[in-house]
């Protein structure tokens, strides 16, 4: 009873702060996606519709930035888990004087902002940029490659930005598979490829799967890298939703996007911890 | 025939011998158990067997073949840890089917010797079981019956018993023992507690700081220990010090406190030379009542009951304090405190060495 009187009063100054300003805010967004937009006039009054809604799913270009929004997302998540898992491993696993240095270099783009890493990005992807004009001039082609403002950039640039979180959350479930587990496997026959696929793997699912989520809903919310990698068309979830607000000035269409997105982004969290709970019971 | 040989097998890290040079043989169906305090290297050894550390030095053969460059998985031997290490993910029959799935057993043979297994360590009925709904003791049977389902052809445990409550552990030791005589499957027994040695062994391996102390019978080892790191080491002792007073053969006299003289089996130093004397409680004989000839006076400053056995501290002449221990049901197990005593001190009990050869 005390240790949860403690609990309370410990979570408390966080709690406020998320109730007052966010989970207010958003809730006051609610009311203002049921209204309608009139152009030049703003919201119309005593006017309640599901229109905006019905858009979102009835709608043909806004289907199609959800379908890319969520492609982007799946697609970044593989990326970052494919390149993640082997620098992971390495980390986890290999010398222990190589591990600090290893995390540091992990870590270190993270300490570049956001819009300067983009603005990294353009250079080297741009059609003049430096990507383009190496391949060009060693004659490898013959007109530049479309590197920005399609999905291409984005998976690129959106990959490099998330990777971190997605390494440092493997090296911890990694780390926490115990040695005696895989020697108990080699002892009894097992190679070391077979060690890795039927105990590090499926031991390390835990990490894998909150690695996933995180950089999957960091994706689908991205905001300042699709925005100056996929230019004012090339558009994604979050920065539709800032254009109907800051541009458009629609404000009911962009809070039923932001709640489309945020039910997206919760269900695939609820989905995941499903899974999870169901693997991570057994690990 | 030989199940196991070491060749000058040795570990070092660095400037740091962890194994010196060891050579021994283990017969076949013999039950070896490595003995020593933690950080004597007998860790180091089972995973240089199993294939787990490489050695710096040496050979290691199961029978005739040389094992020394080969990785795991292909010494087919049966490793069981402190730690259990069962496969969370699997159930207690796929973790068992493990080792025999690797050798291409399937079907109806692969369940018949997983149920197998499972039934010589009575767990028939927890197959369907994950290893976290099992106890710890559950646990480590799981494992044993993991590592003997692939039929290997040295069993290699590592204080599979150290995790467990006193009992279950006194339990486990019988039913380990009863099995392995079952089986006649040759076992090399990693440990720091010397009563699971002793009971459970055909042949001991006493170690310390990497080097082997002693080779022998639980018997010879408890009644000639060869060194004196083992004499210090094996049964329960009083560790006082003193200075060697005569010598005669391998004994003599020692001096203890003010001038206690008692003639001790085994001095390893010259006369005058400042010794560490052991002497086994279990080799005091206690008597109430005054002093019989021949035999030391001394008065109770102490007494601790504890279930079979009452021990006592027992003040002698020349301020030296002793522990003795009598059977609770026995005569001496009412001795009030401050009330004379007699003590007969065995020699053969008694060992006389350098003070730096005593474990700390």
């Amino acid at each position: 009873m005390r240790a949860s009187r403690y609990g309370l009063i410990l979570l408390a100054p966080l709690a406020l702060v998320l109730a007052g300003f966010f989970i207010l805010p958003v809730l006051m967004m609610l009311p203002v996606s049921f209204r309608e937009y009139v152009p030049g006039a703003g919201l119309a009054p005593g006017v309640w519709t599901l229109e905006n809604y019905a858009r979102i799913v009835t709608d043909d270009y806004y289907r199609e930035v959800i379908w890319r929004t969520l492609g982007l997302g799946l697609f970044v998540t593989l990326a970052c888990l494919l390149l993640g898992y082997p620098l992971a491993y390495l980390i986890a696993r290999g010398p222990e004087r190589w591990r600090v240095p290893l995390i540091l270099l992990v870590i270190f783009p993270m300490l570049l902002n956001l819009v300067v890493r983009s603005f990294g990005w353009i250079a080297l992807l741009a059609n003049r940029g430096l990507v383009n004009n190496l391949l060009l001039q060693l004659g490898l082609i013959h007109a530049p490659l479309k590197l920005m403002f399609n999905i291409t950039g984005l998976m690129i640039g959106l990959t490099h930005i998330y990777l971190p979180f997605m390494v440092l959350m493997l090296v911890a479930a990694i780390r926490n598979v115990p040695g005696d587990v895989e020697a108990a496997a080699a002892t009894l026959g097992s190679s070391r490829l077979h060690v890795f696929t039927s105990v590090t793997l499926p031991l390390s699912a835990p990490g894998i799967l909150a690695g996933s989520i995180l950089v999957f809903v960091l994706t689908i919310s991205a905001l300042v890298t699709p925005r100056m990698l996929g230019g004012p068309t090339y558009k994604v979830m979050a920065t539709l939703i800032y254009d109907e607000f800051m541009q458009l000035l629609d404000w009911p269409a962009g809070s039923a996007l932001s709640f489309a997105l945020t039910l997206m982004a919760v269900a695939v969290i609820w989905l995941s911890s499903r899974l999870t709970r169901r693997w991570a019971g057994m690990a | 025939m030989n199940a196991l040989t070491f060749e000058g097998l040795g570990k070092s890290y660095g400037e740091v011998d962890i194994v010196r040079d060891m050579s021994l043989t283990i017969a076949e169906g013999e039950f070896i158990s490595l003995l020593g305090p933690s950080g004597c290297g007998k860790t180091t050894i089972l995973r240089m067997i199993a294939g787990l550390i490489e050695p710096s030095r040496g050979r290691i053969l199961i029978g005739k073949e040389d094992v020394t460059s080969l990785p795991p998985n292909k010494r087919g031997l049966g490793l069981v840890f402190q730690s259990y290490a069962l496969f969370p993910h699997l159930t207690v029959f796929e973790n068992v089917a493990f080792g025999l799935r690797r050798r291409k057993v399937a079907g109806d043979e692969l369940s018949r010797r997983v149920r197998d297994a499972l039934a010589l360590v009575r767990l028939d009925a927890y197959g369907e079981r994950y290893p976290r709904e099992l106890s710890g003791g559950q646990q480590q049977r799981v494992a044993i019956a993991r590592a003997l389902a692939p039929q290997p052809r040295v069993l290699l445990f590592d204080e599979p018993l150290s995790n467990l409550d006193a009992q279950l552990r006194d339990e486990m030791q019988i039913e380990l023992k009863r099995l392995q005589r079952g089986l006649g499957i040759t076992t090399l027994f990693v440990t720091h507690d010397q009563s699971e040695a002793l009971s459970m062994s055909d042949r001991v391996c006493v170690m310390a700081k990497g080097i082997m102390q002693q080779f022998a019978t639980p018997e010879q080892i408890y009644r000639r220990p060869a060194t004196a790191f083992v004499a210090s080491f094996i049964g329960r002792p009083n560790r006082l010090s003193g200075t060697v007073a005569t010598r005669s053969g391998a004994g003599g006299s020692v001096r203890l406190g003010t001038g206690l003289l008692l003639p001790a089996a085994q001095i390893d130093q010259p006369e005058g030379a400042a010794v560490n004397v052991v002497i086994r409680q279990e080799a005091i004989g206690l008597n109430g009542g005054a002093a019989d000839p021949g035999a030391l006076a001394g008065t109770v400053a102490l007494r601790a009951f504890s279930g079979a056995r009452v021990q006592y501290v027992v003040k002698l002449a020349g301020d030296v304090e002793l522990i003795a221990e009598a059977a609770s049901s026995g005569p001496a197990s009412e001795l009030a405190i401050g009330s004379a005593v007699s003590l007969a001190i065995d020699p053969a009990a008694v060992f006389a060495m350098a003070p730096e050869a005593v474990p700390a």
